[in-house]
């Protein structure tokens, strides 16, 4: 199999030497069948070791991988050297996260929002193991399935401008988790997640950009999860306004 | 053991060109943009709808035929029409309708919507003009 050469420019920091990133090039030799970060592993093995990134699965599930490849929020293993054939590879951090060192960013801020949406199932009241697991028809399931599918990879909250400008906003990846465990007919925490989601810097700070679903690399779609969450939101704020007991 | 200073990290902040980085940003900043126009359009409007109020149809008629506020209200309507079409087109994303085992696509959505406008704006254009003409 034949080899070119790729042109790979990375972003550099190191926090102990540099007081700003710079670019530095990397040439790299691929095949057809060559990611980024194929490439990314290249060079800390045979070019320098110093190079620091995260990665884990190279299959698209673990969601450890993202970096801005060419101006845009990607998963490395998933973007293909030769579809940048013939022009220099931009490899940076992903944006609106602050830089650790080189191409790792700190996690922190979406780790505590996911952890704030409460991602797991909540009952009122827990039935005992040998009633069995809390059933659910195909339909039930269709609800909210493709929410699901999120690997945390926050490429969304990368592509957000509306979090680039207020990392206060709860954002699209925690907002599609929360719309996920709200429409799953086996939770019981509405109540719950719903001031959460509609807070001050919740689903209405969202100005319908939609660059999150855009990127997301399931197919997961938060911009619609945010607005659904929305259109629930106001639809409740409405019956509790105008029905007799809250319409509950 | 003495307690190492963690090193500082690299805050980056979106500069104030940001919406020019991506094509589908400077398509929602125009989309942002287009309530300046509606909003100067209101203002004239009412300000032709006082004059008319007070008596001054000259000077309302006078300001309507004036060239400046004639391209303005082109730019207006085509910054609107933007609006509204991309609007459709987010509508159909965001409620689409189940047909069957499929779900509507956002393109049918921004054509039924269109569809809609044209019966609509044609309908209040045939009760005030039209019909009394």
């Amino acid at each position: 199999m034949s080899q070119d050469i790729a042109t790979i420019r990375v972003t550099r920091y190191r926090p102990e030497k540099d007081g700003e990133p710079y670019f530095q090039d990397y040439k790299v030799p691929y095949r057809k069948d060559m990611v980024v970060l194929d490439a990314l592993n290249y060079i800390k093995a045979n070019l320098d070791g110093t190079l620091t990134y995260r990665w884990s699965c190279r299959m698209g599930v673990c969601g450890s991988c993202g970096a801005n490849v060419d101006g845009v929020p990607k998963l490395t293993c998933a973007s293909f050297l030769h579809d940048f054939r013939g022009r220099t590879i931009k490899v940076e951090p992903l944006p609106n996260f602050p830089v650790i060192k080189d191409l790792v960013v700190n996690m922190d801020d979406f780790m505590h929002k996911l952890v704030e949406i409460k991602p797991w199932i909540i009952r009122e009241k827990e039935s005992p193991p040998e009633e069995g697991e809390y059933r659910q028809r195909a339909e039930e399931l269709e609800r909210y399935a493709q929410f699901s599918s999120c690997i945390n990879c926050m490429l969304c909250y990368s592509a957000c401008p509306v979090y680039g400008l207020n990392e206060k906003f709860l954002g699209p990846a925690a907002t599609a988790l929360a719309y996920r465990y709200i429409q799953d007919s086996r939770d019981q925490g509405k109540d719950v997640r719903f001031p959460i989601v509609h807070e001050l810097e919740g689903v209405w700070e969202c100005t319908l950009v939609g660059e999150c679903s855009v990127v997301c690399p399931k197919g997961v779609d938060p911009m619609l999860a945010i607005q659904k969450t929305k259109i629930l939101g106001a639809t409740n704020a409405l019956k509790s306004l105008l029905m007799p007991r809250g319409g509950k | 053991m003495s307690k190492q200073k963690p090193y500082p990290e690299y805050r980056r902040k979106l500069g104030p060109g940001w919406w020019l980085s991506n094509s589908h940003f400077t398509q929602y900043m125009i989309r942002e943009w287009t309530s300046f126009f509606v909003a100067v359009f209101s203002l004239i409007y009412i300000y032709e709808l006082s004059l008319f109020a007070t008596g001054q149809k000259g000077s309302a008629l006078a300001l309507m035929k004036n060239p400046g506020i004639i391209t303005f209200n082109i730019v207006a309507l085509a910054f609107t029409l933007y609006h509204a079409f991309t609007w459709f087109y987010l509508i159909g994303k965001v409620q689409p309708i189940k047909m069957g085992k499929t779900k509507s696509k956002p393109w049918q959505a921004l054509m039924l919507n269109i569809v809609l406008l044209v019966i609509l704006s044609y309908t209040v254009i045939w009760i005030l003009v039209l019909r009394s003409g």
